[in-house]
């Protein structure tokens, strides 16, 4: 009787230590030992800084397929959304309003929802926050192409040649956007791109 | 100096011992699970057998995160949901829900959300057979800091209680 007893224990101890595993300290990845809320400093990372856009063919909310080598030769930001995201939603009409100032330029946004949400669900988010860019389709390859987008909103500025110039994770402020969008504007001005000269966007060199 | 180097090796006894003691019930050759934001503290515990008794459940959220609470304020917001497989001998009722804190993000202060951060407790309802029992499970949850949301993450949750 007693040495059932101590084995009904053991058996919990042993239970417990494996149902136990959970019980980790879990961070965000590259903050391991950073102080908490240094999210901030994270988001300064930029690991497709200075590489090609990988190209992709999306879905857009009208059934059309969009690439983005349609846009070559255009000043072009390809946001990360989804319909959960807060930050996200609040930096799309900021999206919308520069796109309108810097259409004169060339300047195009892609709004791509990593999302699992229904098309419909994407569709009424989009027009509730007056966004008229295009919104693309996940297809889950999109995102580990651009290196893996575990956090939301996720914007890459790629220039006329194709390649990414600025890489923002998380929300940035309005003037900051702007300043990343007047930058990746002002550098397709100063080198016009000539016929037959561009790379498509998402070219390897 | 023998004492200095007995001092010397019971202090380098010691330390191992003190650590152990703290890192009790944590195995170290456990890697931490990547990419979550939610801790679950895993707790034995015992309960009166054939009639309903409450589990609960602690969780906590990592500092400087939040998670959506299960009744978040918008409908398009993921609330934190707790889920059990059919276990023999153990019948669980809906899980009851720590009400969430409200929250703002500084950049957005008009969108009022409801939260959980730091600790909260999933209570739940069961009724079993006497004997030792194991609940497989999973929280459900989408976590955001400060300036940034993650995609929505699954937890895999274990609990064992004894009814007597």
């Amino acid at each position: 009787m007693l040495w059932a007893g101590w084995h009904n224990l053991r058996e919990r101890r042993l239970a417990l230590e494996k149902a136990q595993q959970n019980h980790v300290v879990l961070v965000p990845d590259g903050q391991a030992g950073d102080a908490p809320g240094d999210a901030v400093a994270v988001a300064q990372d930029e690991p497709m800084k200075g590489k090609p856009a990988p190209g992709f063919t999306l879905v857009n909310l009208e059934g059309k397929k969009v690439s983005l080598s349609d846009y070559r030769g255009r000043p072009l930001i390809v946001n990360f959304w989804a319909t959960w995201c807060a930050p996200c939603k609040l930096e799309m009409p900021w999206f919308e309003e520069f796109r309108q100032k810097y259409r004169g330029q060339g300047f195009e946004i892609l709004g791509i929802a990593e999302d699992d949400a229904p098309k419909d669900e994407i569709e009424k988010t989009a027009k509730k926050i007056n966004v008229t860019y295009p919104i693309l389709l996940t297809d889950g390859k999109v995102a580990p192409a651009y290196g893996g987008v575990d956090q939301l909103p996720m914007s890459f500025y790629i220039d006329r040649k194709g390649v990414v110039v600025t890489q923002t994770i998380g929300l940035a402020s309005k003037d900051e956007v702007e300043a990343n969008i007047k930058k990746l504007v002002a550098a397709s001005v100063a080198a016009p791109m000539t016929a037959g000269v561009a790379l498509p966007v998402g070219a390897v060199r | 100096m023998r004492f200095l180097a007995l001092g010397v090796l019971g202090a380098s006894l010691a330390v191992p011992l003190v650590l152990r003691a703290q890192d009790a019930g944590f195995d170290p050759d456990v890697k931490p699970i990547p990419k979550s934001y939610v801790v679950y503290a895993a707790e034995a515990q015992t309960i009166a057998a054939g009639k309903t008794a409450v589990i609960e459940l602690h969780f906590k959220v990592q500092d400087g995160f939040h998670v959506n609470s299960h009744t978040p304020k918008a409908e398009y917001l993921i609330p934190t949901r707790l889920t059990f497989e059919p276990t023999a001998g153990v019948k669980t009722a809906a899980p009851e829900y720590p009400a969430g804190t409200a929250y703002s993000f500084s950049f957005d202060p008009n969108e009022k959300l409801d939260v959980y951060s730091g600790a909260f407790t999933v209570k739940l309802p069961v009724v079993a057979a006497p004997g030792e029992h194991k609940l497989s499970g999973a929280l459900h949850y989408q976590a955001c800091d400060h300036a940034a949301c993650y995609p929505p993450k699954t937890l895999p949750v274990e609990v064992l209680f004894a009814a007597k």
